[in-house]
């Protein structure tokens, strides 16, 4: 069992989102376990972790479908469970939860409604999200009839509408081709630029570098590491494989300073060619931390 | 309650846009209905009101005047004694009686002198469509005798001759009134001897018999028939239609069909995450479970009120209390309301919920009418199907229909089916978790 050290959160004046030693528990499963972070205004915050980590039991506690066994979570300063924190978030679930039998625009129509949207303020607040995710073209289809990436950015499109806050996404990416994945990104990222605060949950490793300005690991309802992906590497990541070849020959070695080790190498005469330089990932962060891989 | 009615009318696009639920609902109940109502069908081919029809008077007149009547579309006559026919009515076996007293046929000859003919007919007073087409269809054939006797010199000359006889003996009738027939009267018999008429149909034999009463006055002798109505009391051992019996039946299929829809898709929406976004909303838990039994009961009514038309026009199900049918539908939709939310509470999940659903419904319909009719149970399985949702649902049906239930009578049954409605929904909701 690895010791880790005590994680220190930075302060955050008035965070957005504020989980305060928050558990949950299921019978005698403790899914979350005295969990504290806080998250600002307009940051894209990264739970990452394996399957069964705790990331969508978080997610259900900040949108109020959970309530916590202990501890406490503030959404705005609201209890996510009143009326007006509701109405500041938008989730996007890891299923998806759409009705499949009816086209987007009725789905859009329907959950616009339960957010106090109707008549032309409804219909222009659709017109809008579907021109965002991309979807206008193919509003009065069933959503039957869509590929999974295009389910997957109405899920997103949903979200939206009532022009939320705090945005949670639960693996919004699972099942989605690489075009309509890409598509999504971009879509996050504009989301940022507009201000708003967004919990994304994931276990691919390359999302959370690409997308997020801060990341915690977790890992059996625990938080291991929270910080930027690049103090993450820095401090749990190890170091960095170069690799070169050298007169046929392949060689390599690990260092926490490549670019000094470069320029060693180059003042012995060494003939370096192909020259490669591995950086360590979240992956490697996450097996430092836990002795485990990400996808175990 | 703009989210409820976005509830509800979501649901209702999801319910009707499953196909197989679409069955369910409409196609297979339809098909239990027809075919087993049509099996059931007391033989009766073709379409026309069943009335017996007793000839007291056995004349070629009364004869001929029966023939018409058998003639008629209108009617399926067929003819017995007089109590025969009194008694398959008050059966409910016919729909109605017909007797020609003695004297029919000499008082249809009679025109212008006499009381016009007397025609007796029997009918449940409630059945007043009925009556009031017999009395049409009689005052129809009534007009016929003016007909005849004007399209026969003989028959009209013997005519003009009694009432200028009856005329001079009739001391009552004003004096400028008796001026004036005896003015008119030879006048017309002079024309009617002048000009002739052709006789095209045999109008009966010669009025060769005594004179009738005349107190009446010549005036009433011109009214077609004389049609003097009996009330009779109907037993009912049962409906006078198959479909009576087999139409509740089949509702019952299609609330199953309704309920299991809703059930189902309660469940579903937990499974596949639509229930996420819901219970995320600013709406209440209330307002998620108030809108899907909202739906729920809305489709309910709709469905039986599709139901209960098509039993009246197309199966033709006497329905002459259509607030009585009202009073038993929502009812009934409150009670499966309840059931819904209650199963869906317990199944949990999609198969568990088709699971239970279909194991508790089946036995329901088994013991409650919804295979075997409830008029045809056995007594022991009579006291089981008190306990069966299903009974109470189709009695109340056939209470608002042939049965013909007062007020009263349907009182109690359907506040016990709103209470219980009521109680199963508050139950299930407590029970429910809405949370995957």
């Amino acid at each position: 069992m690895i010791q880790m050290p005590m994680i220190q959160t930075p302060i955050i004046q008035t965070p957005m989102i504020q989980l305060n030693r928050v558990s949950r528990s299921f019978g005698d499963l403790l899914a979350v376990d005295q969990f504290s972070i806080g998250i600002p205004r307009g940051e894209i915050f990264g739970l990452l972790g394996p399957n069964g980590a705790g990331k969508s039991t978080l997610i259900s506690l900040i949108s109020g479908q959970l309530l916590p066994t202990s501890g406490s979570v503030l959404v705005n300063g609201l209890p996510p469970v009143s009326i007006a924190a509701k109405r500041q978030m938008g989730i996007a679930p890891q299923s998806l939860a759409v009705y499949e039998e009816l086209s987007a625009r009725d789905n859009l129509e329907f959950f616009g409604r339960l957010y106090g949207l109707n008549g032309a303020g409804l219909k222009s607040s659709c017109v809008k999200v579907l021109e965002f995710v991309g979807l206008s073209d193919r509003a009065a289809d069933r959503v039957e009839h869509y590929s999974g990436g295009m389910k997957r950015r109405l899920n997103l499109a949903i979200a939206l509408l009532h022009e939320p806050q705090v945005l949670l996404l639960d693996e919004p990416t699972v099942g989605v081709d690489p075009q309509s994945r890409n598509r999504l990104f971009e879509s996050i990222l504009a989301l940022k630029a507009q201000g708003k605060t967004i919990v994304y949950t994931t276990h691919y490793m390359e999302e959370a570098e690409k997308l997020c300005d801060r990341v915690a690991i977790v890992e059996q309802g625990k938080l291991l590491a929270l910080d930027s992906v690049d103090r993450l590497i820095r401090q749990h990541g190890g170091e960095s494989l170069l690799s070169w070849s050298s007169a046929g020959v392949e060689q390599s070695i690990k260092t926490a300073d490549p670019l000094s080790e470069i320029q060693r190498l180059l003042a012995t005469g060494c003939d370096m060619s192909e020259l490669s330089l591995a950086r360590p990932n979240l992956e490697q962060v996450f097996l430092n931390l836990t002795g485990r891989h990400l996808r175990d | 309650m703009g989210v409820l009615m976005a509830m509800v009318v979501k649901d209702l696009k999801l319910l009707f846009r499953d196909k197989v639920t679409l069955f369910f609902i409409f196609g297979f109940p339809l098909l239990f209905a027809a075919f087993f109502g049509s099996i059931f069908s007391s033989g009766s081919s073709g379409s026309g009101m069943s009335v017996a029809v007793a000839d007291l008077d056995q004349t070629t007149t009364s004869q001929l005047f029966v023939q018409s009547m058998d003639e008629l579309d209108e009617l399926r006559v067929e003819r017995v004694e007089e109590a025969q026919a009194r008694e398959l009515t008050r059966k409910g076996k016919k729909t109605a009686y017909i007797i020609l007293p003695k004297g029919f046929g000499q008082a249809y000859g009679s025109l212008f002198s006499g009381t016009p003919p007397e025609v007796i007919i029997g009918v449940d007073p409630s059945r007043k469509a009925e009556a009031g087409m017999l009395q049409g269809v009689m005052m129809k054939l009534g007009v016929k005798r003016f007909e005849q006797a004007f399209s026969n010199t003989d028959a009209m000359m013997d005519q003009l001759d009694m009432s200028l006889a009856a005329l001079q003996d009739n001391p009552d009738m004003p004096a400028d009134w008796k001026n004036l027939l005896n003015d008119y009267l030879p006048q017309m018999k002079q024309l009617v001897e002048q000009d002739g008429i052709t006789s095209a149909n045999d109008p009966g034999e010669p009025n060769d018999e005594s004179t009738t009463d005349t107190s009446e006055g010549i005036g009433d002798a011109l009214m077609p028939l004389k049609l003097l109505q009996e009330d009779v009391l109907v037993e009912k051992d049962g409906p006078t239609n198959a479909y009576s019996i087999t139409m509740p039946q089949g509702m019952f299929w299609a609330i199953m069909g309704v309920v299991m829809g809703f059930g189902v898709a309660l469940v579903q929406e937990k499974a596949q995450g639509t229930m996420t976004r819901l219970v995320v909303a600013p709406i209440s838990r209330l307002q998620i479970l108030g809108g899907k039994a909202l739906g729920c009961f809305l489709a309910l009514v709709l469905v039986l009120g599709v139901f209960f038309v098509l039993a009246r026009v197309v199966f033709g199900v006497p329905i002459d209390y259509p607030q009585k049918v009202l009073f038993a539908v929502l009812s009934v939709a409150t009670l499966f309301v309840g059931i819904m939310m209650f199963l869906a509470a317990i199944g949990k999940t999609e198969r568990g919920m088709a699971s239970v659903g279909w194991a508790v419904m089946m036995v329901f319909a088994m013991f409650g009418g919804g295979m075997i009719p409830l008029f045809a149970m056995p007594a022991w399985m009579i006291s089981i199907s008190n306990f069966s949702p299903v009974k109470w649902a189709i009695l109340m049906f056939e209470g608002a229909t042939w049965r013909e239930f007062s007020y009263a009578e349907m009182l109690i049954p359907c506040s016990l089916m709103l209470v219980l409605g009521v109680v199963l929904f508050l139950a299930g909701s407590r029970l429910l978790r809405l949370e995957s």
